[in-house]
C-alpha cells in the first residue's frame, strides 16, 4: 500500500534473497516468522474498549514499526425517527496520521483511509459477526458501535495491524447494562393530599406501581436508564468471533508473512485473508482480496487459503493469550495491587 | 548548570536538557539550539554544548544531518528535473546532484551534450540509491553533490541501513571491507550501504570508464553465504544503532567476531537479550 521509492538494485536484491534456498530476509527473519506484536487495552479512558498494537518496534527505541491505535464507542440511536437499527450496529473507520505516508499527498491520504476503512468495515460490521447485546429496546432504541482505527506508523503489514487491533478493541469493549422504564400516570384519587407535587407513594396503601416501576419490563417500555453509572458494564457479546487477518506476500514459488515496507513494495502479489475462529465452530473465511498485478491459478489459491488459515490461527491463539493475560493485568493485578496498598 | 570560562577550558563534553540554563548571556553570545531569558542563555535542544570563543551553541543528539563540504553521503534520487537531480540525503533539504557534477560514459574529460540532458533517467532514476560527495552549498543552503570519482555511483548489490546520524565519525575511509566478503558505505547522513565485496580491480574497470557497470540496475551474482553475511552485518547496524553506539570500522569487525562466535542464527540477533550481550561485549573490547 504504501508506495516507498525503491531503487530497482534493491528490490531484485531482495526477490532474489527471498527465492533462494534457503529463502533469506532483510532482517534475517524465516519466511513465516512475525516481527515482535506490542499490544496494550485500555488506553483510551474515555473509549468503551481500545487497544494499541505495535509491529517490529525498534528495541530501545521510542519509534518504529507499524503503529496502530483502535478504539471503541458506543451511542444510543433511535430506531424509529432516526439512523439506528433494530439490534444495534457497527460503523467502522480508519484514519491515518499523514506522519504515517509522508510521501503521499492528502488525496492520495483520503484514498488509502478509504480503502482500508471499506475492507475493515465490510469485514467487522459482517451480520454473521453481529453481536447480540446492543439492542437496548426492541424498536425503539439500540447502540451505535464506532470502532475508529488510527494509523500512526506504517512499516509495512498495516491490514494485519488494523485487524489484531480492531479485535482487540472490540474483545476490550463493555456495553453499560440498560434498564427499560416507562411512565405510568397516577391513578385518579391516589395522593391527593399532595397536590402536584410528585411524592414517591410507592409505600401507600392501594397505590400499585411506583412510576418508575421496571420489574414488569413491558414490551410497551418508553425510555431505559443505567441502573449503575459507575458500572462498566458486561463485554460486547461474540468476543471469540472477530475475525483475524493474514497478509500472504506470494512470490512465484512459495509465499511469506509480514513483509516490511521495502518488501511490500518489491512483492508482485498480496492475499489478504480474514478468518473467523467462533468456539465450538469450524472456522469461517470473512473476507479475500488479492491485490497487485502478479498472476495465480486457482489450485494455488486454494492451497494459499488452507495455509493461510493455518497460519491465521497460530496468530488467533497468539492474540488470545495476550488478551486475556491484558485482561488479567487491568483487572485482578490491578485489584490486588491496589488492595494490598 | 551554570557554567563559566573555566568549565569550558576542560574541554569535556557536556550534556544538555531542553530548557535547562547554560551560562550568563552577559559573558556569552547565543548560537544555534538556544535561546535566551532572563538573561541567561538556555538550551533549547538535547544535545552537547560547543563553544567558540564568547558564541554558545547546543548540537542536538537527535537531528537532521547537518552537511560540511567533503563529507560522503549515500542518498537516494527523488526527481529528476531539468539538468539536475534531487537526492534526499536525509538532509533538512533535498540535496541536488548536477549533471556536470557526474561522470558520463566516455570518457572523464567528455563535454555534456543536449543528448544527455534527455536521457537522465539512464544515468539515475527516482528511487536509485548513489554514494556522492558534498562539493558545495548554494545560497539557501542546499547541498551540491558530486559523483567525479570512480568510487561514487550508483549502488547495488545490496541493502540499506539507517542510523542517526551522529552515529557516523568522519573516518580515514568510509568504505569498510569486512573479512565476511561484505563491503560497508558508511555515509554521514547516517545511511549505510552494506553489499557484496567488489575486488579492487572489478571497482575500477579498466582505464575506461565502464559506463554500463557504473550505471547498471542489475545486480551480480550472490552466493547465499554472502547474503547471510549482509543481513547478519545489518542486523548488527541496526543494534549498535538502537543502542546509540557510535560506529567505526574495528567496532563492526568486532561486533561481527562476536555475532559469529556465539553460532546463532541470523535472526537470533533480533533477540533484545542477544542485542544487549552484543553491545556489553564489543563494549568490553575496545
Amino acid at each position: 500500500m504504501a508506495s516507498v521509492s525503491l531503487s530497482k538494485a534493491e528490490k531484485s536484491f531482495i526477490q532474489t534473497s527471498l527465492q533462494a534456498t534457503p529463502p533469506l530476509r532483510a532482517d534475517g527473519r524465516a519466511l513465516l516468522d512475525y516481527r515482535t506484536v506490542l499490544l496494550e487495552t485500555g488506553v483510551a479512558s474515555q473509549a468503551n474498549g481500545s487497544a494499541k498494537l505495535n509491529v517490529g518496534k525498534a528495541p530501545l527505541e521510542g519509534g518504529g514499526g507499524t503503529e496502530v491505535l483502535a478504539a471503541t464507542k458506543l451511542e444510543v440511536e433511535d430506531v424509529e425517527n432516526g439512523d439506528g437499527l433494530d439490534g444495534g450496529r457497527i460503523v467502522c473507520a480508519v484514519t491515518c496520521s499523514p506522519s504515517a505516508y509522508p510521501h503521499l499527498s492528502s488525496n492520495a491520504l483520503d484514498e488509502v483511509q478509504y480503502d482500508l476503512t471499506m475492507i475493515l468495515h465490510q469485514t467487522i460490521s459482517h451480520q454473521t459477526l453481529h453481536p447480540k447485546n446492543l439492542g437496548i429496546l426492541p424498536k425503539k432504541k439500540s447502540w451505535l458501535l464506532n470502532l475508529d482505527v488510527v494509523v500512526f506508523a506504517d512499516a509495512g503489514n498495516v491490514l494485519d495491524a488494523i485487524f489484531m487491533a480492531a479485535r482487540a478493541a472490540l474483545w476490550d469493549t463493555k456495553v453499560p447494562r440498560t434498564r427499560a422504564i416507562q411512565y405510568q400516570a397516577k391513578k385518579a384519587g391516589s395522593g391527593t393530599g399532595s397536590g402536584d407535587m410528585d411524592v414517591d407513594s410507592g409505600n401507600e396503601p392501594g397505590h400499585g406501581l411506583s412510576g418508575f416501576d421496571t420489574r414488569d419490563m413491558a414490551r410497551t417500555a418508553a425510555d431505559f436508564e443505567l441502573p449503575d453509572y459507575w458500572d462498566e458494564g458486561e463485554v460486547l457479546d461474540g468476543r471469540d468471533r472477530w475475525p483475524v487477518c493474514v497478509t500472504l506476500n506470494v512470490l512465484p514459488s512459495h509465499h511469506y508473512l509480514d513483509a516490511t515496507t521495502p518488501e511490500e513494495a518489491s512483492t508482485p502479489l498480496k492475499l489478504h485473508l480474514a478468518f473467523s475462529f467462533p468456539t465450538d465452530q469450524p472456522c469461517h473465511l470473512q473476507a479475500l482480496r488479492l491485490l497487485g498485478p502478479g498472476e495465480l491459478q486457482l489450485p494455488q489459491l486454494k492451497t494459499l487459503i488452507a495455509d493461510g488459515e493455518k497460519y491465521a490461527k497460530e496468530l488467533f491463539t497468539a492474540l488470545e493469550s495476550k488478551l486475556r493475560d491484558e485482561d488479567l493485568r487491568r483487572n485482578v493485578k490491578a485489584r490486588d495491587k491496589f488492595a494490598s496498598r | 548548570m551554570v557554567l563559566d570560562d573555566e568549565d569550558f577550558a576542560e574541554g569535556t563534553q557536556k550534556l544538555t536538557c531542553p530548557g535547562e540554563p547554560i551560562t550568563s548571556s552577559h559573558a556569552f553570545m547565543r548560537g544555534h539550539g538556544t535561546y535566551v531569558d532572563n538573561e541567561e542563555v538556555i538550551a533549547s535542544v538535547a544535545g552537547t554544548i560547543e563553544r567558540v570563543n564568547k558564541l554558545i551553541s547546543v548540537r542536538a543528539i537527535r537531528a537532521r544531518y547537518s552537511p560540511e563540504v567533503g563529507d560522503l553521503v549515500v542518498g537516494r534520487i527523488t526527481e529528476v528535473q531539468p539538468r539536475r537531480w534531487k537526492v534526499d540525503a536525509n538532509s533538512r533539504q533535498d540535496a541536488v546532484l548536477m549533471l556536470s557534477s557526474v561522470n558520463l560514459p566516455g570518457g572523464v574529460q567528455r563535454r555534456k551534450l543536449e543528448s544527455d540532458e534527455l536521457q537522465m533517467r539512464t544515468f539515475f532514476e527516482e528511487g536509485d540509491l548513489l554514494v556522492a560527495e558534498v562539493q558545495a552549498f548554494f545560497a539557501d543552503g542546499v547541498m551540491s553533490l558530486h559523483t567525479r570519482s570512480l568510487r561514487y555511483g550508483k549502488l547495488r548489490n545490496g541493502q540499506l541501513i539507517t542510523v542517526p546520524p551522529a552515529l557516523i565519525r568522519r573516518l580515514k575511509s568510509h568504505f569498510i571491507t569486512l573479512p565476511c566478503g561484505v563491503d560497508l558505505i558508511l555515509g554521514l547522513n547516517g545511511y549505510i550501504w552494506v553489499s557484496k565485496h567488489l575486488k579492487q580491480n572489478e571497482q575500477e574497470g579498466e582505464d575506461a570508464f565502464d559506463a554500463e557497470a557504473v550505471y547498471s540496475n542489475r545486480n551480480d551474482d550472490i552466493d547465499d553465504a554472502t547474503r547471510a553475511a549482509i543481513s547478519r552485518v545489518s542486523n548488527i547496524i541496526r543494534i549498535l544503532g538502537a543502542h546509540f553506539v557510535p560506529l567505526t570500522d574495528t567496532l563492526l569487525l568486532d561486533a561481527y567476531e562476536w555475532a559469529v562466535e556465539q553460532e546463532g542464527g541470523v535472526k537470533d540477533l533480533l533477540n533484545s537479550d542477544i542485542g544487549d550481550a552484543l553491545v556489553s561485549a564489543v563494549a568490553a573490547r575496545s
